[in-house]
Protein backbone atom coordinates (compact mmCIF):
# COMPACT_ATOMS: atom_id res chain seq x y z
CA UNK A 1 0.00 0.00 0.00
CA UNK A 2 1.33 3.47 -0.80
CA UNK A 3 1.90 6.00 1.96
CA UNK A 4 -1.43 7.62 2.79
CA UNK A 5 -2.06 11.32 2.47
CA UNK A 6 -4.14 12.89 5.23
CA UNK A 7 -5.58 16.39 5.24
CA UNK A 8 -6.59 17.88 8.60
CA UNK A 9 -9.10 20.72 8.37
CA UNK A 10 -9.92 22.80 11.45
CA UNK A 11 -10.01 26.49 12.29
CA UNK A 12 -8.65 25.75 15.77
CA UNK A 13 -5.00 26.06 14.76
CA UNK A 14 -3.51 24.90 18.06
CA UNK A 15 -5.67 21.78 17.99
CA UNK A 16 -4.86 20.83 14.44
CA UNK A 17 -1.11 21.45 14.83
CA UNK A 18 -0.93 19.33 18.01
CA UNK A 19 -2.95 16.60 16.29
CA UNK A 20 -0.68 16.69 13.23
CA UNK A 21 2.44 16.40 15.41
CA UNK A 22 0.99 13.44 17.30
CA UNK A 23 0.12 11.71 14.04
CA UNK A 24 3.63 12.34 12.75
CA UNK A 25 5.00 10.58 15.85
CA UNK A 26 2.99 7.59 14.63
CA UNK A 27 4.53 7.89 11.16
CA UNK A 28 1.45 9.39 9.55
CA UNK A 29 2.17 12.66 7.81
CA UNK A 30 -0.59 15.18 7.32
CA UNK A 31 -1.28 18.51 5.67
CA UNK A 32 -3.24 21.20 7.43
CA UNK A 33 -5.98 23.56 6.24
CA UNK A 34 -7.40 26.17 8.60
CA UNK A 35 -10.70 26.80 6.84
CA UNK A 36 -13.01 25.44 4.15
CA UNK A 37 -11.52 27.51 1.33
CA UNK A 38 -8.00 26.29 2.16
CA UNK A 39 -9.26 22.71 2.32
CA UNK A 40 -10.84 22.84 -1.16
CA UNK A 41 -7.76 24.54 -2.61
CA UNK A 42 -5.49 21.97 -1.00
CA UNK A 43 -7.60 19.15 -2.50
CA UNK A 44 -7.33 20.66 -5.97
CA UNK A 45 -3.54 20.85 -5.66
CA UNK A 46 -2.75 17.58 -3.90
CA UNK A 47 -5.63 15.16 -3.43
CA UNK A 48 -5.59 13.44 -0.03
CA UNK A 49 -6.72 9.87 0.61
CA UNK A 50 -8.41 10.77 3.88
CA UNK A 51 -9.65 14.12 5.14
CA UNK A 52 -10.41 14.82 8.83
CA UNK A 53 -12.86 17.68 8.75
CA UNK A 54 -14.24 20.06 11.39
CA UNK A 55 -17.90 21.01 11.04
CA UNK A 56 -18.24 24.62 12.18
CA UNK A 57 -15.74 26.93 10.52
CA UNK A 58 -15.96 30.54 9.41
CA UNK A 59 -16.65 30.93 5.67
CA UNK A 60 -17.31 27.63 3.92
CA UNK A 61 -18.27 25.28 6.74
CA UNK A 62 -17.47 21.58 7.06
CA UNK A 63 -20.81 20.38 5.70
CA UNK A 64 -20.34 22.41 2.53
CA UNK A 65 -16.74 21.18 2.15
CA UNK A 66 -18.05 17.62 2.52
CA UNK A 67 -20.73 18.24 -0.10
CA UNK A 68 -18.31 19.78 -2.63
CA UNK A 69 -15.51 17.29 -1.96
CA UNK A 70 -17.78 14.28 -2.41
CA UNK A 71 -19.07 15.72 -5.66
CA UNK A 72 -15.66 16.54 -7.11
CA UNK A 73 -13.63 13.70 -5.57
CA UNK A 74 -15.96 10.86 -4.49
CA UNK A 75 -13.03 8.57 -3.70
CA UNK A 76 -11.70 10.73 -0.88
CA UNK A 77 -12.73 9.34 2.50
CA UNK A 78 -13.91 12.03 4.88
CA UNK A 79 -14.07 11.78 8.66
CA UNK A 80 -16.03 14.49 10.43
CA UNK A 81 -14.53 15.47 13.78
CA UNK A 82 -16.55 18.06 15.62
CA UNK A 83 -17.29 19.60 18.97
CA UNK A 84 -20.48 21.12 17.58
CA UNK A 85 -22.37 18.18 16.22
CA UNK A 86 -26.08 17.62 16.61
CA UNK A 87 -27.97 14.48 15.59
CA UNK A 88 -29.32 16.42 12.62
CA UNK A 89 -25.79 17.30 11.48
CA UNK A 90 -24.68 13.70 11.82
CA UNK A 91 -27.64 12.49 9.77
CA UNK A 92 -26.91 15.02 7.04
CA UNK A 93 -23.18 14.19 7.01
CA UNK A 94 -23.96 10.48 6.66
CA UNK A 95 -26.38 11.23 3.85
CA UNK A 96 -23.61 13.09 2.06
CA UNK A 97 -21.28 10.09 2.38
CA UNK A 98 -19.07 10.83 5.39
CA UNK A 99 -16.97 7.79 6.35
CA UNK A 100 -17.31 8.37 10.09
CA UNK A 101 -18.66 11.04 12.38
CA UNK A 102 -16.66 11.60 15.59
CA UNK A 103 -17.02 13.95 18.54
CA UNK A 104 -14.26 16.10 20.03
CA UNK A 105 -12.29 15.51 22.14
CA UNK A 106 -11.51 12.19 20.50
CA UNK A 107 -9.19 9.45 21.67
CA UNK A 108 -6.22 9.60 19.30
CA UNK A 109 -5.93 5.83 18.94
CA UNK A 110 -9.60 5.72 17.92
CA UNK A 111 -9.02 8.47 15.36
CA UNK A 112 -5.93 6.68 14.00
CA UNK A 113 -7.88 3.41 13.70
CA UNK A 114 -10.68 5.25 11.86
CA UNK A 115 -8.22 6.95 9.49
CA UNK A 116 -6.54 3.61 8.72
CA UNK A 117 -9.91 1.95 8.17
CA UNK A 118 -10.98 4.77 5.85
CA UNK A 119 -7.75 4.52 3.89
CA UNK A 120 -7.99 0.74 3.55
CA UNK A 121 -11.56 1.08 2.37
CA UNK A 122 -10.52 3.60 -0.25
CA UNK A 123 -7.52 1.51 -1.28
CA UNK A 124 -9.61 -1.64 -1.63
CA UNK A 125 -12.21 0.21 -3.67
CA UNK A 126 -9.52 1.61 -5.96
CA UNK A 127 -7.94 -1.82 -6.43
CA UNK A 128 -11.22 -3.53 -7.26
CA UNK A 129 -12.22 -0.67 -9.59
CA UNK A 130 -8.88 -1.03 -11.36
CA UNK A 131 -9.44 -4.79 -11.71
CA UNK A 132 -12.88 -4.25 -13.26
CA UNK A 133 -11.53 -1.53 -15.57
CA UNK A 134 -8.74 -3.83 -16.70
CA UNK A 135 -11.36 -6.48 -17.51
CA UNK A 136 -13.23 -3.92 -19.59
CA UNK A 137 -16.11 -3.53 -17.09
CA UNK A 138 -15.92 0.25 -16.95
CA UNK A 139 -19.46 0.77 -15.63
CA UNK A 140 -18.78 -1.44 -12.62
CA UNK A 141 -15.47 0.31 -12.02
CA UNK A 142 -17.19 3.68 -12.10
CA UNK A 143 -19.94 2.42 -9.82
CA UNK A 144 -17.37 1.35 -7.21
CA UNK A 145 -15.60 4.70 -7.34
CA UNK A 146 -18.90 6.54 -6.99
CA UNK A 147 -20.11 4.31 -4.17
CA UNK A 148 -18.80 6.45 -1.30
CA UNK A 149 -20.70 9.39 -2.64
CA UNK A 150 -23.94 7.45 -2.50
CA UNK A 151 -23.37 5.95 0.99
CA UNK B 1 -48.21 28.15 38.79
CA UNK B 2 -44.90 27.61 37.10
CA UNK B 3 -44.32 30.06 34.28
CA UNK B 4 -43.10 28.20 31.24
CA UNK B 5 -41.64 30.82 29.00
CA UNK B 6 -40.59 28.61 26.14
CA UNK B 7 -38.75 31.34 24.25
CA UNK B 8 -36.64 32.22 27.28
CA UNK B 9 -35.83 28.57 27.95
CA UNK B 10 -34.93 28.04 24.28
CA UNK B 11 -32.67 31.11 24.34
CA UNK B 12 -30.99 29.95 27.53
CA UNK B 13 -30.46 26.51 26.01
CA UNK B 14 -29.08 27.88 22.76
CA UNK B 15 -26.50 30.09 24.47
CA UNK B 16 -25.47 27.33 26.89
CA UNK B 17 -25.18 24.76 24.10
CA UNK B 18 -22.99 27.16 22.09
CA UNK B 19 -20.59 27.55 24.99
CA UNK B 20 -20.46 23.81 25.68
CA UNK B 21 -19.29 23.37 22.07
CA UNK B 22 -16.54 25.93 22.66
CA UNK B 23 -15.52 24.22 25.89
CA UNK B 24 -15.27 20.95 23.95
CA UNK B 25 -12.89 22.64 21.52
CA UNK B 26 -10.76 23.89 24.41
CA UNK B 27 -10.72 20.43 25.98
CA UNK B 28 -9.69 18.97 22.62
CA UNK B 29 -6.71 21.36 22.42
CA UNK B 30 -5.62 20.55 25.98
CA UNK B 31 -6.10 16.83 25.27
CA UNK B 32 -3.96 16.83 22.12
CA UNK B 33 -1.30 19.10 23.65
CA UNK B 34 -0.95 16.95 26.77
CA UNK B 35 -1.17 13.86 24.57
CA UNK B 36 1.80 15.17 22.62
CA UNK B 37 3.78 15.53 25.86
CA UNK B 38 2.79 11.96 26.72
CA UNK B 39 4.00 10.77 23.29
CA UNK B 40 7.34 12.54 23.75
CA UNK B 41 7.67 10.99 27.18
CA UNK B 42 6.97 7.54 25.73
CA UNK B 43 9.73 7.80 23.09
CA UNK B 44 12.22 9.05 25.69
CA UNK B 45 11.19 6.47 28.29
CA UNK B 46 14.80 5.39 28.94
CA UNK B 47 16.09 8.91 29.42
CA UNK B 48 15.96 10.19 32.97
CA UNK B 49 15.40 13.82 33.79
CA UNK B 50 14.80 15.62 37.11
CA UNK B 51 11.29 15.23 38.55
CA UNK B 52 10.25 12.81 35.80
CA UNK B 53 7.78 11.02 38.10
CA UNK B 54 6.14 14.27 39.12
CA UNK B 55 5.91 15.23 35.47
CA UNK B 56 4.17 11.94 34.61
CA UNK B 57 1.77 12.16 37.57
CA UNK B 58 0.86 15.71 36.67
CA UNK B 59 0.25 14.71 33.06
CA UNK B 60 -2.03 11.86 34.16
CA UNK B 61 -3.94 14.26 36.38
CA UNK B 62 -4.48 16.57 33.41
CA UNK B 63 -5.71 13.71 31.20
CA UNK B 64 -8.11 12.47 33.91
CA UNK B 65 -9.53 15.95 34.38
CA UNK B 66 -10.01 16.33 30.63
CA UNK B 67 -12.11 13.16 30.69
CA UNK B 68 -14.09 14.51 33.64
CA UNK B 69 -14.58 17.85 31.89
CA UNK B 70 -15.68 16.08 28.73
CA UNK B 71 -18.28 13.97 30.58
CA UNK B 72 -19.71 17.03 32.31
CA UNK B 73 -19.76 19.06 29.08
CA UNK B 74 -21.45 16.24 27.17
CA UNK B 75 -24.29 16.05 29.72
CA UNK B 76 -24.58 19.83 29.95
CA UNK B 77 -24.75 19.99 26.16
CA UNK B 78 -27.50 17.38 26.11
CA UNK B 79 -29.40 19.31 28.77
CA UNK B 80 -28.94 22.59 26.88
CA UNK B 81 -30.35 21.00 23.72
CA UNK B 82 -33.43 19.75 25.65
CA UNK B 83 -35.65 22.69 24.68
CA UNK B 84 -34.71 22.43 20.97
CA UNK B 85 -37.75 20.28 20.27
CA UNK B 86 -40.53 20.39 22.83
CA UNK B 87 -42.64 18.38 23.18
CA UNK B 88 -40.66 15.48 21.80
CA UNK B 89 -40.34 11.73 22.27
CA UNK B 90 -37.91 10.75 25.01
CA UNK B 91 -36.85 7.51 26.62
CA UNK B 92 -37.52 7.50 30.38
CA UNK B 93 -34.48 5.26 30.93
CA UNK B 94 -32.24 7.88 29.29
CA UNK B 95 -33.93 10.73 31.16
CA UNK B 96 -33.29 9.01 34.49
CA UNK B 97 -29.58 8.55 33.63
CA UNK B 98 -29.31 12.16 32.51
CA UNK B 99 -30.91 13.57 35.69
CA UNK B 100 -28.74 11.36 37.87
CA UNK B 101 -25.71 12.91 36.22
CA UNK B 102 -27.10 16.43 36.67
CA UNK B 103 -27.87 15.83 40.38
CA UNK B 104 -24.66 13.91 41.07
CA UNK B 105 -22.81 16.87 42.61
CA UNK B 106 -25.66 17.71 45.01
CA UNK B 107 -25.95 14.09 46.13
CA UNK B 108 -22.20 13.77 46.63
CA UNK B 109 -22.29 16.66 49.13
CA UNK B 110 -24.52 14.46 51.33
CA UNK B 111 -22.69 11.19 50.58
CA UNK B 112 -25.79 9.87 48.86
CA UNK B 113 -25.52 7.46 45.92
CA UNK B 114 -27.78 8.13 42.96
CA UNK B 115 -28.59 4.99 41.03
CA UNK B 116 -30.63 4.25 37.92
CA UNK B 117 -32.54 1.01 37.71
CA UNK B 118 -33.53 1.06 34.03
CA UNK B 119 -36.47 -0.85 32.61
CA UNK B 120 -35.44 -3.77 30.40
CA UNK B 121 -36.73 -1.93 27.32
CA UNK B 122 -37.00 1.70 26.25
CA UNK B 123 -40.04 3.55 27.62
CA UNK B 124 -40.89 6.22 25.07
CA UNK B 125 -43.16 9.11 25.94
CA UNK B 126 -43.91 12.34 24.13
CA UNK B 127 -43.37 15.12 26.65
CA UNK B 128 -41.55 18.35 27.51
CA UNK B 129 -37.97 17.21 28.26
CA UNK B 130 -36.96 20.27 30.33
CA UNK B 131 -40.01 20.05 32.62
CA UNK B 132 -39.58 16.28 33.00
CA UNK B 133 -35.93 16.67 34.00
CA UNK B 134 -36.98 19.39 36.44
CA UNK B 135 -39.60 17.09 37.99
CA UNK B 136 -37.10 14.26 38.43
CA UNK B 137 -34.50 16.66 39.79
CA UNK B 138 -37.04 18.10 42.29
CA UNK B 139 -37.87 14.57 43.46
CA UNK B 140 -34.20 13.93 44.18
CA UNK B 141 -33.91 17.30 45.94
CA UNK B 142 -36.90 16.49 48.16
CA UNK B 143 -35.11 13.41 49.44
CA UNK B 144 -31.77 15.18 49.76
CA UNK B 145 -33.40 17.93 51.85
CA UNK B 146 -34.48 15.35 54.43
CA UNK B 147 -31.31 13.26 54.47
CA UNK B 148 -28.56 14.04 56.96
CA UNK B 149 -25.98 11.89 55.22
CA UNK B 150 -25.62 8.61 53.33
CA UNK B 151 -28.06 6.18 51.76
CA UNK B 152 -29.15 5.63 48.20
CA UNK B 153 -31.74 7.21 45.89
CA UNK B 154 -32.90 4.93 43.10
CA UNK B 155 -34.71 6.06 39.95
CA UNK B 156 -36.67 3.24 38.36
CA UNK B 157 -38.55 3.92 35.12
CA UNK B 158 -41.22 1.30 34.50
CA UNK B 159 -44.08 0.58 32.16
CA UNK B 160 -46.93 -1.11 34.00
CA UNK B 161 -50.17 -1.82 32.17
CA UNK B 162 -49.78 1.13 29.77
CA UNK B 163 -48.76 3.42 32.62
CA UNK B 164 -45.46 5.23 32.23
CA UNK B 165 -43.93 5.57 35.64
CA UNK B 166 -40.73 6.69 37.32
CA UNK B 167 -40.38 5.48 40.89
CA UNK B 168 -37.97 7.52 42.96
CA UNK B 169 -37.08 5.56 46.02
CA UNK B 170 -34.93 6.42 49.01
CA UNK B 171 -33.15 3.37 50.35
CA UNK B 172 -31.71 3.66 53.82
CA UNK B 173 -29.39 0.92 55.02
CA UNK B 174 -29.98 1.47 58.75
CA UNK B 175 -33.08 3.57 59.47
CA UNK B 176 -32.40 5.86 62.41
CA UNK B 177 -35.66 6.27 64.33
CA UNK B 178 -34.35 9.33 66.12
CA UNK B 179 -34.02 11.10 62.79
CA UNK B 180 -37.20 10.17 60.96
CA UNK B 181 -37.49 12.66 58.09
CA UNK B 182 -40.77 14.53 57.61
CA UNK B 183 -43.29 13.19 55.11
CA UNK B 184 -42.46 14.09 51.51
CA UNK B 185 -45.68 16.02 50.99
CA UNK B 186 -44.67 18.55 53.66
CA UNK B 187 -41.59 19.50 51.65
CA UNK B 188 -41.49 23.04 50.26
CA UNK B 189 -40.55 21.58 46.87
CA UNK B 190 -43.58 19.29 46.76
CA UNK B 191 -45.83 22.05 45.38
CA UNK B 192 -43.34 22.81 42.59
CA UNK B 193 -43.20 19.11 41.74
CA UNK B 194 -47.00 18.91 41.60
CA UNK B 195 -47.10 21.96 39.30
CA UNK B 196 -44.45 20.50 37.01
CA UNK B 197 -46.36 17.23 36.77
CA UNK B 198 -49.63 19.05 36.07
CA UNK B 199 -47.88 20.88 33.22
CA UNK B 200 -46.73 17.50 31.88
CA UNK B 201 -50.26 16.14 32.08
CA UNK B 202 -49.16 13.57 34.64
CA UNK B 203 -49.40 12.87 38.34
CA UNK B 204 -47.18 12.62 41.37
CA UNK B 205 -47.96 10.46 44.36
CA UNK B 206 -46.32 9.45 47.60
CA UNK B 207 -47.18 6.54 49.81
CA UNK B 208 -47.19 8.78 52.87
CA UNK B 209 -43.74 7.74 54.05
CA UNK B 210 -40.55 9.63 53.39
CA UNK B 211 -39.26 6.89 51.14
CA UNK B 212 -41.07 6.92 47.81
CA UNK B 213 -42.27 9.26 45.08
CA UNK B 214 -44.19 7.92 42.11
CA UNK B 215 -44.36 9.97 38.94
CA UNK B 216 -46.67 8.90 36.14
CA UNK B 217 -46.81 10.36 32.65
CA UNK B 218 -49.18 10.05 29.72
CA UNK B 219 -47.74 8.29 26.67
CA UNK B 220 -48.20 11.57 24.82
CA UNK B 221 -48.69 15.04 26.25
CA UNK B 222 -51.10 15.66 23.34
CA UNK B 223 -53.53 13.09 24.74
Amino acid sequence: MKEMKVLLVDDEEEFVRALSERMEMRDVKSDIALNGEEALKSMDEDLPDVMVLDLKMPGIDGMEVLRRAKKAYPGVQIIMLTGHGSEKDEKEARRLGVFEYLQKPVNLEKLMRTITKAYKSKFEDTMSAAAFAEAGEFDTAKEILDRDKKK
Amino acid sequence: MIEHNEKEVAFFGKITAGFTHEIKNILAIIKESSGLLEDILAVTEDEAFPHKDKFKKSLNRILNQIQRGDDITTHLNKFAHSPDHSPTRVDLNEMAEQVIFLAHRLARLKNVDLVASPHDASIMVKTHPVALQMALFLSIEIFLDSITSGGKIILSPRKVRNKHIVRIHHEVAMPDVSHIPPAISSSTRWKSLQEAMAYLGGMVETDGTALEILISLPESIDE
